[in-house]
């Protein structure tokens, strides 16, 4: 029987940091579902396939969490006492926020372009390295233990995966037109 | 058959317990079912060695059903009653069937019933229902060549299928009273065919694409194989293209040219004319898409219309539709956040890959020729076998673990018709998952939950899944109740919902039954009908076989009274003789019940006992009339 309600780091016995070794989160995330997986408990009772099809959930809810910079940054902020709905909550950062806008408008604008491929590589890149400068920021918060600040960049990274989604949307419709 | 069989290095030899355990590949064509025997996986073959059973159901007015190669004969001739391609209708709603419609010949019926129903002679069938009896052909199959009962089945689903196709197929098993082990996504079993994961003990990590194009439907996965566990990375596809839209456009190009060349224009417009040559025009397309596989040239009949087509011709009509899937390949990789080049092997899947176009088009798009060694057909149903196997207890020690992913996201309808996704498609199955939600009025005391599958933003562009009222919450000011949802999928994709107010504990739980599926009651119905009809079957035929032998009798009767009746019989006779017969005859014309025929048989059989028994002296007179009783003495010897 396992633990649901141990905290995520535990379950897979990796440290509980935003840094992540994700070979090390990999295998033990598929040493916890051969053993509980639902396709372990095929011909077992009704009982003990419920506990298997819960178990299994709660791991991959785990992995899922842990896997993605933006809520595992989340998760740990919640086991530091800070609890948020980031559907709801959002950053108040103007200057970011017409920063936002600003990559917005040139993904739009990216259509006109003489080289519209290259021109949303370039507007993809300056994304990720956006989003990246934001982690490094929610780990300097977290560690010096301003979790306001720490929840700000949390916020954030969730307007960059937006912005981040959008670029690929368009990507792949410039992609099937010129197809 | 050997004579001996060698037992695989730690097999046991001693007698276990080895559960009879099937993969079932329901297709969109063909359906088949393998199963492991003596350590292999193999496909299970009909009484004429066809391991292929074609997806046809045809419906006959005396209420027999006929499945496979005979019922797809008789597709041309009896359309309406003949119901091909049901998987393209499983889980759908009749709103999908409009827009699907429009290329199926049946007619559907127009009750308010929101699971489509085909009209046929023998009453109205849900695809639901043709499906089953397709499992039910395959499962007697499987039962009469393992000489046992299945413990339970894989069977097979395109990784693209949503909640509501997952259901259909498990409620069609049902039907067919099956035991489900899991459903399977076909390209995953392809993988399991493969044997892929057992050589991946070189390489650290590997990723296969599968690429299946079945009759009906195109499926890509990404799969990433590490240490023998299967992880789904990024599945794709469209569940509205297959090998038969090749047949379509080649169909299409044939009336077409045919038209232009001034054939068949006199009949067209006649309705039923047209629907006949349309049946035409596509058997003779794939035959053509067939033969040009091996040759480079092929004649192409249509009434009265024939010309040669090249298989460069062929190939420039399809090329639109090949480069259609090579896009679908392209987003599976971008979502498994992959290049190209990662990909280790390439499967393929689906009678359509043996199009020569296909492997071509596919091996440079990959940058590597794809794996077909396996038959494309039989590569699905096999992968399903070993893992039915697995599942079944057989291979205690066996390792393998398939994981899977939900090919599309789930979520809840929000304030302005939006979607909000709860659950994001290649999420890990199972999953639990809740989502907290508030009221937007003051003292509203119920709430709508309305559950949605698709990537769309609005409720509109999305498939409904099922929509239910959470009542009975405290009045409160708008934004204070907290009310969780809870999603909870399994690991055949099926998901499960509950939703709780959490201040005061008010709950609604359901077992999500899509809008357009059927409901227990219904299945249940089903369940009962079958076995009554089952029963119905059973007194049919030993009524026809009554009726059978009240003819003999009375041909007999009627033979003897015309040789003999006057010299052997008196007046009362021959007239007790005709009221019995008389008697017989009514019985046999007006009863259907095979008891009563049968009674009036025995009873006919009675009343001419003397008279037979008289014939049979007279006989034996006759015979030995002239003779010693010492001739046949010796006529002994």
């Amino acid at each position: 029987m396992l633990d649901l309600t141990q905290n995520y780091f535990k379950l897979f016995g990796i440290p509980e940091q935003f840094e992540l070794d994700a070979v090390a989160l990999g295998s033990a995330f598929r040493e916890l579902q051969t053993k509980f997986h639902p396709d372990r408990f095929v011909n077992s009772d009704d009982k003990e396939r419920r506990l298997a099809l819960q178990i299994t959930g709660f791991i991959n809810e785990a992995n899922e969490t842990l896997k993605s910079s933006r809520l595992r940054a989340r998760y740990l902020l919640t086991l530091h006492g800070v609890d948020f709905n980031d559907e709801v909550d959002t950053t108040h950062d103007g200057l970011f926020l017409m920063h936002q806008m600003e990559i917005r408008e040139a993904l739009e604008a990216v259509e006109n372009d003489d080289d519209p491929l290259a021109r949303i590589d370039d507007i993809a890149q300056e994304i990720s390295g956006e989003a990246d400068a934001l982690k490094d920021d929610f780990v300097a918060m977290l560690e010096q233990g301003k979790l306001t600040c720490a929840k700000e960049a949390v916020l954030k990274m969730k307007l960059f995966e937006r912005l981040c989604q959008e670029s690929k949307r368009l990507t792949e419709k410039l992609e099937d037109d010129l197809f | 058959m050997a004579l001996f069989q060698i037992s695989e290095p730690g097999m046991s030899t001693a007698p276990h317990q080895h559960r009879l355990a099937a993969g079932i590949d329901l297709g969109t064509t063909n359906s088949l079912v393998a199963s492991v025997r003596s350590g292999v996986a193999e496909t299970l073959e009909d009484e004429q060695g066809n391991a292929l059973l074609s997806s046809v159901v045809r419906y006959l007015n005396d209420g027999t059903i006929v499945v496979g190669k005979e019922a797809r004969a008789a597709e041309l001739d009896d359309f309406e009653n003949t119901v091909s391609s049901a998987k393209r209708l499983l889980g759908r709603g009749v709103e999908d069937v409009k827009t699907l419609g429009g290329k199926l010949p049946y007619n559907f019926s127009s009750s308010d019933n929101s699971v489509p129903q085909i009209e046929t002679v023998a009453g109205n069938v849900t695809a639901i229902e043709v499906s089953a009896e397709i499992l039910k052909t395959l499962k007697l199959r499987a039962e009469d060549a393992l000489a046992g009962e299945l413990t339970g089945v894989v069977i097979t689903v395109p990784a693209y299928f949503d909640d509501a196709q997952r259901q259909a197929t498990k409620d069609a098993a049902r039907l067919a009273d099956l035991n489900v082990f899991r459903l399977l996504n076909e390209p995953t079993a392809a993988a399991v065919a493969y044997g892929l994961d057992q050589d991946s003990e070189s390489l650290q990590e590997r990723i296969i694409a599968v690429y299946d194009l079945g009759g009906g439907t195109f499926d890509i996965s990404i799969l990433k194989l590490n240490k023998g566990v299967f992880e789904v990375m990024a599945t794709g596809g469209d569940s509205a293209l297959g090998g038969d839209d090749f047949d379509h456009a080649i169909a299409e190009w044939m009336l077409d040219s045919a038209v232009k060349a001034g054939s068949l224009i006199k009949k067209s417009g006649d309705a039923s004319f047209d629907q006949k040559i349309t049946r035409q025009a596509m058997h003779e397309a794939r035959r053509v898409k067939e033969a040009l596989t091996d040759a480079e040239q092929v004649e192409v009949n249509l009434v009265d219309w024939n010309v040669i087509i090249t298989r460069s011709d062929f190939d420039k009509m399809v090329v639109p539709l090949v480069k259609k899937t090579l896009l679908s390949c392209r987003r599976a990789l971008r979502d498994a956040d992959l290049s190209k080049d990662q990909v280790h092997d390439v499967v393929m899947v689906g009678g359509s890959t043996r199009m020569p176009v296909i492997r071509e088009k596919v091996g440079d798009f990959f940058e590597k020729p794809p794996l077909v060694d396996l038959d494309p057909d039989k590569v699905v149903a096999i992968g399903a076998a070993i893992q039915a196997d697995v599942l079944a207890g057989n291979k205690p020690d066996e390792e393998m673990l398939l994981l899977d992913v939900i090919p599309l996201s789930l979520g809840l309808e929000t304030y302005g018709g939006l979607v909000e996704k709860v659950i994001s498609r290649n999420t890990t199955i199972p999953i639990t998952r809740a989502q907290d939600f508030t009221t937007f009025k003051d003292n509203q005391t119920a709430m709508t939950v309305h559950i949605l599958q698709g990537e769309r933003e609005t409720v509109e562009e999305n498939r409904s899944l099922a929509k239910f009222a959470l009542k009975g919450l405290p009045p409160m000011v708008a934004g204070a109740a907290r009310i969780k949802v809870t999603f909870q999928v399994d690991a055949d994709g099926l998901l499960n919902v509950q939703a709780e107010e959490e201040t005061t504990g008010a709950k609604s739980n359901i077992e999500i039954k899509p809008s357009y599926g059927l409901t227990d009651s219904e299945i249940e119905g089903m369940i009962r009908d079958s076995i009554d009809n089952a029963q119905a079957d059973v007194e049919a035929r030993s009524l026809r076989e009554q009726i059978v032998e009240a003819d003999r009798t009375l041909e007999a009767l009627s033979a003897a009274m015309k040789s003999d009746a006057d010299t052997m019989l008196n007046d009362d006779e021959i007239k007790t003789l005709l009221t019995a017969r008389d008697q017989l005859i009514s019985v046999k014309e007006k009863s259907v019940i095979a008891k009563d025929v049968k009674a009036a048989i025995k009873n006919m059989e009675k009343v001419a006992e003397f008279y037979v028994a008289r014939r049979m002296d007279d006989n034996v007179k006759t015979a030995m009339a002239g003779h010693k009783v010492s001739d046949f003495a010796s006529k002994d010897k």
